[in-house]
């Protein structure tokens, strides 16, 4: 009986036939395009949204997007091994002093980007060029506690008690940590007063969570506290939530995110094409405002009077750190974080 | 009735001796299974056999600090047991609603059924962050024990085993149910009315009768709510928090931020090995309980 449910001649059509859908399916990778790795959430949509029709309309190239991490890109990209998986990386500052040492850029001919002498000079180098800015401080809820002067006040009783920890996973956990330990005599290499710190007040603290949940939790309320990027603060704010931004009295801490090209990317000249529209001034003011909340850094652009700064030129003034030192230490970081941490 | 089994038997056999020509037809999960599956875990093997995360020498020093290490070997006791303790709950949950299934009437049975598969149509993360806002410190939990005058003061079950072990066992319930309902719903009616009409309680019945004809159902649904909450990663992370850390949170760590591939194969290899080590004492469990 089974032996005859399916003869060869059905289960070779079916097999052509699902071959068929499968290869229809398939991205065509026309001249037109470019391939380029996205934040998954709100970058993706924003790009989507904005980038896409604004790279269509000025040269004619279609923006594919292949929604991925940081860290994912540079694992897909290293497992790749020479056979590029996508034409332009977006990355925060510690995967992209990794994937520089991987050697995974090609370096970037800045007379082929129109927009290029726009840019914060800081922070462009030979095979990046920013696309965004971070700011990154202390983001609390007006209603429930005061507004914290500086990264100190989060150990004090009444604010540990509201406050949600997050470890060294992220650019923004790694950094306000490492502010944290330079308060308690640390360094940008050395962030065990900043451990010794957290491990007082532990018993207290209100979470330690790791970083996708912290949003959540402060807008459950199950936290008053944390130290974020103003990005969240506003997408926090827009839906309703309680939420400020405070600077901490050491400073802010800025940081940018940069995008490079593929070292053997298909779509070299696409990839340009799409860095200088990314850059213009047009998309980047559409980028600054609600609901995306991106922190420009052409310019020509106005800034928005919530974001902490009334120029680019300020953000010279800011706390910047050093990934290429970071890095080697971060695993040893990120281990030791669980190890007094875990319950 | 011997006859029969016998013949049922050979016919068994017959269906696995597979004749020559029949050997294309499977080629092709064949080699899906040995291009997808052997290849890659031969892969993971020969990764968590370097010595150092930037893989360029062989050694046994990503293993040494796996089994070396208290705090690892802790993290693994916890993953296990998470499993173990989530299976427990979903199993007496399991249990009580298959009984209810067995007094229902057919309508009643059906939409039983589409009640328990209705959370499987949710994606997982919603179902883990609706979990947030029931767990919470101003959530439904802490208010109803609260107007019950349980407790003078509002908690969050957010952050701790207990809060994360009635989650997954809400997520993982279906997994528990399916194979378990489908058992129980073949058992003869007859055989509980004679448990009953010979003078056994219900508890005995219970014990005597149901649960062993259930076995099959229960030790399929114990291995996949098992394996599924030990690998549970986005409930483990969003609703256990930083301080439970269980065995895919290093993984991924590992593999995602700190690029240690070597050590990251090492502990997804521990966690498959003491997860099959756990699911074939349940099997055997299983098969004891039917003999």
């Amino acid at each position: 009986m089974t032996r005859h449910l399916f003869n060869r001649r059905a289960v070779l059509g079916g097999a052509a036939a699902a071959t068929g859908v499968a290869l229809s399916g398939l991205p065509a990778r026309a001249s037109g395009d470019v391939i380029a790795a996205i934040y998954p959430g709100s970058w993706e949509e924003a790009f989507r949204s904005i980038v896409g029709p604004a790279l269509t309309e000025a040269s004619g190239v279609n923006l594919e997007l292949d929604p991925l991490y940081a860290v994912d890109q540079i694992a897909k990209a290293r497992a790749a091994r020479g056979l590029a998986p996508f034409d332009v990386f977006v990355l925060d500052p510690g995967p992209a002093a990794s994937g520089m040492e991987m050697g995974l850029y090609q370096p970037l001919d800045m007379s082929k980007l129109s927009n290029a002498a726009k840019l914060p000079q800081v922070f462009v180098d030979d095979f990046s060029i920013p696309v965004a800015a971070q700011v990154v401080g202390i983001a609390y809820n007006p209603t429930k506690v005061a507004k914290p002067a500086g990264w100190a006040d989060l150990f004090k009783p009444e604010f540990a008690s509201r406050l949600g920890l997050t470890g060294f996973q992220t650019t923004f956990g790694t950094t306000s940590l490492i502010e944290i330990s330079k308060i308690f005599g640390g360094s940008e290499t050395d962030v065990a007063p900043a451990m010794e710190k957290i491990k007082e007040i532990l018993p207290q603290v209100a979470a330690v969570a790791q970083p996708s949940a912290m949003a959540g939790l402060f807008q459950q309320g199950q936290i008053d506290l944390m130290y974020t990027n103003t990005q969240t603060v506003a997408t926090l704010k827009g839906r309703g939530v309680d939420i400020e931004f405070a600077v901490p009295e050491t400073g802010a801490i800025a940081f940018v995110t940069t995008m490079h090209i593929v070292k053997d990317a298909e779509n070299v000249e696409n990839a340009y094409k799409y860095l200088d529209t990314v850059i213009s001034a047009g998309v980047q003011d559409k980028l600054m405002q609600a609901p995306f909340n991106f922190i420009p850094v052409n310019g020509d652009v106005d800034l928005l009077d919530t974001l902490p700064m009334a120029s680019l030129d300020e953000m010279n003034g800011f706390v910047r750190h050093d990934w290429t030192k970071i890095n080697p230490l971060r695993p040893g970081w990120i281990e030791q974080f669980n190890r007094e941490v875990a319950a | 009735m011997t006859a029969a089994a016998s013949d049922l038997r050979a016919g068994a056999v017959a269906r696995l001796r597979l004749s020559p020509p029949e050997w294309p037809l499977v080629a092709p999960l064949g080699l899906i299974f040995v291009g997808f599956f052997l290849a890659p875990l031969a892969l993971l093997v020969w990764t968590s056999m370097h010595a150092d995360a930037e893989m360029t020498r062989l050694g046994p020093e990503s293993w040494m600090r796996f089994l070396g290490d208290p705090f690892y070997l802790k993290v693994a006791a916890d993953t296990l047991l998470l499993g173990l303790k989530t299976v427990a709950l979903t199993l007496v949950l399991g249990v009580a609603i298959g009984l209810i299934f067995l007094e229902a009437s057919p309508a009643q049975r059906t939409a039983l059924l589409f009640i328990i598969i209705l959370p499987l149509l949710l994606s997982v993360v919603v179902r883990t962050f609706a979990w947030i806002v029931i767990l919470g410190s101003e959530g439904v939990v802490s208010n109803a024990a609260l107007a019950l005058g349980l407790t003078s003061a509002p908690f969050s079950l957010l952050q701790t085993e207990l809060g994360l072990i009635i989650s997954l066992a809400q997520i993982e319930l279906p997994l528990m149910l399916l194979p378990l309902l489908s058992v129980m719903g073949r058992i003869d009616p007859n055989l509980l009315d004679a448990s009953r009409a010979l003078g056994a309680s219900r508890w005995r019945t219970l014990w005597r009768v149901i649960l062993p004809l259930s076995a099959p159902g229960l030790t399929a649904g114990c291995l996949l709510v098992f394996a599924s909450s030990t690998a549970a990663f986005i409930s483990q992370s969003v609703i256990g928090g930083g301080r439970l850390i269980y065995m895919p949170l290093v993984i991924w760590q590992q593999s995602i931020v700190v690029y240690n591939w070597p050590f990251a194969a090492v502990v997804s290899l521990c966690l498959l090995i003491s997860v099959l080590g756990v699911i074939g004492v349940i099997h055997w469990l299983g098969r004891r309980v039917r003999a």
